[in-house]
């Protein structure tokens, strides 16, 4: 009977046994626990080469005042060195006891140095990170990494933030910048073509303007952190160019015009501009619809068809117009035939670029492996040296 | 609450099943079979899915396991056989259950927490499998609409990003990547020893077999797309993607104006697969109790204790996954046929000598 | 003990049976000297309808001293005999007179009961904009009597109990004969006949012995002030029980979606229905799991937060000396101190009662830094949200308090294994023959089509499977 009565009452000694258990560590949380007063949320990383490793500028984002005053947020930037980026990441939590979490970082920035030996030495690093996003957006920059997220922008209260409005949804589909994440990147490394482009950001003064008050700038961190906020020379960035990667190794460059064609052979493009030549006077074209594609035809001599089709009306011309043309955004068949040639010409000097730098970014060596496993492993080799283009434009007026 | 009905068995078959494939299997089938991974995992729901059937056939003569061996090899031999579908059970629930401690550290956290923040788990097994395998059936009517919702989120925030084309050329691994890939994978496929245990508990109807494996396999249609879903998002790199399905969605460019809104498709995919670790435990007390009868407190007992066994085990092995996983994907992995495939077969035509019960 | 047949050795049988002073004899004499006794209790007896309709009728009395002919004399309409001594003294205890004479075979009791009732009003927890605005009162005959008038039907059985060894409260069963499973009316009359408790102060009492698992945290019995709702449940084929002195009636089964039903929800249109039903669902899981969710992302999982809201969070959380979890159960805290105090608070302490808690409480300890404003709006709207279903307050409140004591301790994955537990158990949770999850496990396709998503009227032509009604169709003959 007493038993019974033991074995009736030990689910609710074992309920109240839970309870005592929640209570315990609800009151004394901490199974690593990391909370966000003592984490450091990086929102960018850049990465520059040093002669002992590498260096890393985190920018970090720190509340501007308590939500009473007046919310947003602003930055501070230290920059760590070590043999490796994990290295330079750890060394944060050692000098400013902010534990780093990857998390929320948005851009990863590689400096020019950086990217002349394989990417994928450093980069692994976020690669393997299940605690970093792999969608974050990767890029190159002119110079120093540290000294472009360093920088005052002219646009924004951090640096990152306005590289990152350079790569939005709105400025590809102008197709004047070409974006990359980390994860595309690497799928390009791994992938048959081992070849993968970045955008390419240089900045420059953004002239008779000075920083304002309390924006980001660096505050001091550890070595060699850089950057006051008062009087430093406002910056704005451009990234029309696009770096080209072979084996994870910078081999060479877009220029904007070629940029525009790769976006234009993606079929990305959507108000984006190019310029033609009417009666020798610049006239520019506003893309309205845009297709295109690349496809290898391997009988006989490898061709590869570099085909694009715009639909574009007219948005602007070099020289005073009637107001009937100007309320006409017909373009005439003399511009469009001076754009075809326009366009052939960016697409052919592309070509010329994959061809000369063996980067594939127009995805020749993937097209023939995926239809084709038997001529790929014939042709991989040597598939860029002998393929021919073919290249055909189709720029139509709105009518 | 006695039976699980038709209905019930074919929500677990077909929305429940799936989710524990999602986890682990993707990546790992990359790594050994890169854009042909969803052809092992092909394989593996038509074969099971034919195991299905012969469980479901089994579950026609309305007999619990122990009934069916014992009528016809006798109690003793009985005993030992349906003891040893609840050790196969108990070991091919191991790997799973390491796969949800991973999964939940990687995916719940932001740095690697300590294990005690997986230690819950063992307390919701431990009440889950003290109730009676029949008891599930109404949750799988509850779990099947939070799966598909949760699988139909996640589908819907991946495909776009997808490349379906990386799956070409199909075969581009060679057959002996593809066999080592259908090798590699059985283990997670044991399905059909799970339905084993509920065999007596299923409130059988005419026609249940054949529509059991279709349920079956239009579970395994819904993994396969997202085995191809998958290698399209990550093409080459989609053997270093772990927690596969927590990772798929979360490139779809609305997230910058909503944040992760997918977390919450992940949730429940999470749940489910909460319940779906805890099955084979289930399974395996399942087996001890038909063996050695239902005393009051046995199940609440054996539940606690093999629970408790499952957390030294996960303690053991906190840091031997990869070892966990090649050892039962490489060398014990023999073990799964032979108790999910040739089992059911095998006891179709067992006849019995008269109904025992136990 | 039985009747004698000595008015003197009667009238002091009872007198010992019930000492009270209150208990008082009036005695007269007929025309033929016969002598009469009438006992009743005096604060619960009318006196005036006594006189009228017994004493004086029989002051002129000169027929047989049968209790039949006796009886026939009386002009009040309810009037019993009863020769069990100890029957005649609960009945002088429930406010009927008992009429007692020289050389009687039976006592004759009189229904001269003085009823004190409040008036009939809309009941204040159970408020609907459209739709019958009666409530349930305090008494069971007028209660049986709201029903009675809207089943006005020959299957309408309506049993009385009396429970309560002290109380002798009557408890009234009803139910539709023919439409209601006859195994759950026995189940529930063998229940409510099995109750060995003193006295039975309100119908809560009751809940617990009709409850299959009396600990439970879940609701197993249905509540209603409402007699619309009450007979609307009763003809879907459920047993209501009332109780005398409790104007809050019970059905059982209960299945759990009911509470998410409004009486409202059938006097608008469908789909304005479906979408109230699903906003009480959203408002409640927002009520249990916002506290939880926002505690354990800020704890463990901060990529929950977009950046720029985690911004303004750590920006607001920067000078707060508690820790999110423990600001947090001290806001939730403060408001069930509120909500308790502005419910008991007579309603003129209760206006400023809501100052205070608003603005001095609220405003104060943000300025102070006691606590910050996001864990103040995260509580404000669970808190808002908890009241969308009002019927599930004291459930939905515990399950709050779990959850964001099991999101500060382990984080998102012990909320998700506490939603997995807490389904777990309702599933398996059921009374009086009913799983408390229906329609949704087990599955019940076609009563899907009245709970979260309600069809037009015209498609709820059958009644819920899940209460097993004989009589299936209350659309439309069978």
């Amino acid at each position: 009977m007493r038993a019974r009565k033991f074995w009736n009452t030990v689910p609710m000694k074992l309920w109240l046994l839970l309870l005592a258990a929640i209570l315990f560590s609800f009151f004394s949380n901490d199974f690593g626990l990391v909370d966000i007063q003592k984490t450091a949320v990086i929102v960018a990383a850049g990465i520059d080469k040093t002669e002992n490793g590498f260096s890393v500028t985190s920018q970090i984002a720190v509340p501007k005042g308590t939500d009473r005053a007046q919310g947003g947020t602003s930055s501070v930037n230290i920059t760590t060195e070590g043999p490796t980026v994990s290295d330079c990441i750890t060394a944060l939590f050692g000098k400013t006891g902010w534990v780093p979490k990857l998390v929320f970082c948005d851009l990863i920035l590689l400096g020019e140095e950086a990217v002349q030996e394989d990417v994928i030495a450093y980069l692994n690093y976020f690669l393997r990170n299940e605690y970093m996003p792999d969608n974050c957006l990767l890029a190159v920059c002119e110079g120093s990494a540290e000294k472009l997220l360093t920088s005052q922008s002219a646009i924004d209260d951090a640096s990152s933030l306005a590289i990152e409005k350079l790569f939005s949804d709105a400025a590809e589909k102008s197709g004047k910048v070409l974006t990359n994440t980390l994860k595309d990147f690497a799928i390009g490394y791994y992938g048959v073509s081992e070849s993968s482009y970045l955008p390419f950001v240089k900045m420059a003064p953004q002239k008779g303007a000075e920083a304002g008050g309390d924006s980001s700038g660096g505050s001091g961190g550890s070595s060699g952190s850089s950057g006051s906020s008062g009087g430093a020379e406002e910056q704005i960035y451009t990234a029309e160019e696009t770096a080209l990667f072979l084996k994870g190794k910078m081999v060479g460059k877009l220029p904007a015009e070629q940029t525009l064609a790769l976006s234009l052979l993606e079929g990305n493009v959507f108000a984006g501009t190019f310029s033609a030549q009417e009666n020798g006077q610049a006239v520019t074209l506003t893309v309205m619809r845009n297709s295109g594609g690349v496809s290898l035809d391997m009988k006989g001599t490898p061709t590869a068809k570099l085909s694009v089709d715009v639909t574009c009306r007219l948005c602007c011309r070099g020289t005073a117009a009637p107001i009937e043309d100007i309320s006409s955004d017909v373009v005439s068949p003399a511009v469009l035939e001076d754009a075809n040639k326009v366009l052939e010409g960016y697409l052919g000097a592309l070509f010329e670029n994959c061809k000369q730098t063996g980067c594939d970014f127009l995805e020749l060596k993937k097209s023939l492996y995926r239809s084709s496993l038997k001529k790929y492993r014939e042709w991989k080799d040597y598939l860029l040296d002998t393929v021919r283009p073919e290249i055909v434009t189709d720029v139509k007026s709105m009518k | 609450m006695t039976k699980i009905s038709r209905r019930q068995l074919f929500f677990f078959l077909a929305f429940m099943a799936p989710v524990g494939k999602l986890i682990v299997m993707p990546a790992r089938l990359a790594r050994v079979c890169g854009n042909d991974l969803w052809l092992p995992a092909l394989a593996q729901f038509l074969l099971q899915a034919a195991a299905v059937f012969c469980v479901l056939l089994l579950a026609k003569r309305g007999k619990s396991l122990y009934e069916l061996l014992s009528g016809c090899l006798g109690k003793i031999a009985g005993k030992v056989c349906v003891l040893l579908v609840g050790a196969f059970l108990l070991f091919a629930g191991l790997l799973p259950l390491l796969e949800e401690k991973l999964f939940v550290q990687g995916v719940f956290y932001d740095t690697l927490p300590s294990l005690l923040s997986f230690a819950p788990f063992f307390l919701f097994s431990a009440y889950l499998c003290s109730k009676p395998l029949a008891s599930y059936g109404r949750i799988f009517d509850l779990l099947a609409p939070i799966a598909a919702v949760g699988f139909a989120g996640v589908m819907v925030f991946s495909a776009g990003n997808a490349d379906f084309g990386a799956v070409l050329p199909v075969g581009a691994s060679g057959p002996a990547a593809i066999a080592r890939g259908f090798a590699g994978s059985f283990a997670w496929f044991f399905d059909a020893a799970l339905l084993l245990m509920m065999l007596g508990k299923i409130e059988y109807k005419k026609n249940m077999a054949w529509q059991g494996a279709l349920c079956y396999l239009g579970g395994g249609a819904a993994v396969v797309l997202f085995l191809i879903t998958f290698y399209g998002i990550f093409e080459g790199t989609a053997l270093n993607q772990l927690f596969a399905f927590t990772k798929t969605s979360k490139y779809f460019s609305g997230f910058t104006v909503l944040g992760r809104a997918d977390y919450l498709f992940i949730f429940l995919l999470s749940l489910v697969a909460a319940f779906y670790t805890a099955l084979p435990l289930t399974g395996a007390i399942e087996s001890v109790l038909q063996a050695f009868g239902r005393p009051a407190a046995l199940p609440v007992l054996l539940s606690v204790g093999l629970s408790g066994i499952y957390f030294l085990l996960v303690y053991l092995f906190d840091y031997r996954f990869g070892d966990v996983m090649r050892a039962v994907t490489e060398q014990a992995f023999w073990l799964f046929p032979v108790f999910t495939l040739l089992l059911p077969p095998l006891l179709l035509p067992l006849k019995g000598r008269k109904h025992e019960s136990a | 003990m039985k009747i004698s047949g000595s008015l003197e050795k009667d009238v002091a049988a009872l007198k010992k049976l019930l000492p009270a002073e209150d208990i008082l004899t009036f005695e007269f004499t007929s025309a033929k000297g016969v002598g009469f006794a009438a006992l009743f209790a005096d604060p619960i007896t009318d006196k005036e309808l006594l006189g009228e309709q017994v004493v004086r009728p029989l002051l002129r009395y000169e027929g047989e001293l049968f209790a039949e002919s006796v009886k026939k004399r009386i002009t009040s309409p309810e009037v019993r005999t009863e020769s069990d001594l100890e029957k005649l003294s609960e009945e002088i205890l429930a406010g009927n007179p008992v009429l007692l004479w020289e050389g009687m075979d039976e006592g004759i009791i009189t229904g001269t009961k003085k009823v004190f009732v409040r008036a009939i009003a809309e009941p204040s927890t159970d408020v609907a904009v459209k739709g019958p605005r009666e409530g349930f009162i305090e008494d069971i005959k007028i209660n049986t009597s709201l029903v009675r008038r809207r089943l006005k039907t020959p299957e309408l059985k309506i049993d009385f109990l009396n429970v309560g060894r002290r109380s002798q409260t009557y408890v009234a069963v009803c139910y539709l004969a023919g439409t209601s499973v006859q195994r759950t009316v026995d189940e529930v009359k063998k229940k409510l006949g099995a109750i060995d408790i003193d006295i039975v102060p309100d119908s809560s009492y009751l809940t617990h012995f009709l409850s299959a698992r009396p600990r439970s945290l879940l609701k197993q019995v249905g509540t209603t002030e409402k007699p619309d709702i009450f007979c609307a449940k009763i003809a879907e084929g459920r047993v209501g029980i009332l109780v005398d002195g409790s104007p809050i009636a019970l059905t059982a089964p209960y299945l759990l979606i009911e509470d998410f039903q409004s009486s409202e929800d059938y006097f608008v249109p469908s789909y304005r229905a479906t979408f109230t039903r699903l906003l009480r669902l959203l408002a409640l899981l927002v009520a249990i799991y916002l506290p939880a969710f926002y505690i354990a992302a800020q704890l463990f999982k901060l990529q929950l937060f977009p950046v720029k809201l985690l911004m303004t969070i750590s920006g607001s959380i920067r000078d707060i000396p508690l820790s999110p979890s423990l600001e947090m159960l001290l806001v939730l805290f403060v408001l069930e101190v509120l909500n308790e105090a502005s419910i008991r608070m007579p309603k003129y302490v209760g206006m400023a009662l809501s100052v205070v808690g608003a603005l001095v409480l609220g405003e104060t300890a943000v300025s102070a830094g006691f606590v910050s404003t996001p864990a103040i709006i995260i509580i404000a709207f669970s808190g808002i949200g908890l009241y969308a279903v009002p019927n599930l307050i004291e459930q939905t409140s515990v399950l709050r308090l779990v959850m964001l004591l099991v999101a500060g301790s382990v984080g998102t994955y012990g909320i998700i294994l506490a939603t997995a537990f807490v389904l777990f158990y309702l599933v398996t949770a059921e009374n009086l023959g009913a799983p408390a999850l229906a329609p949704f496990a087990p599955l019940v396709g076609r009563d899907l089509k009245d709970s979260l998503v309600k069809y037009e009227l015209g498609s709820l032509g059958l009644r819920p499977r899940t209460l097993k009604s004989k009589n299936k169709r209350r659309l439309g003959h069978d």
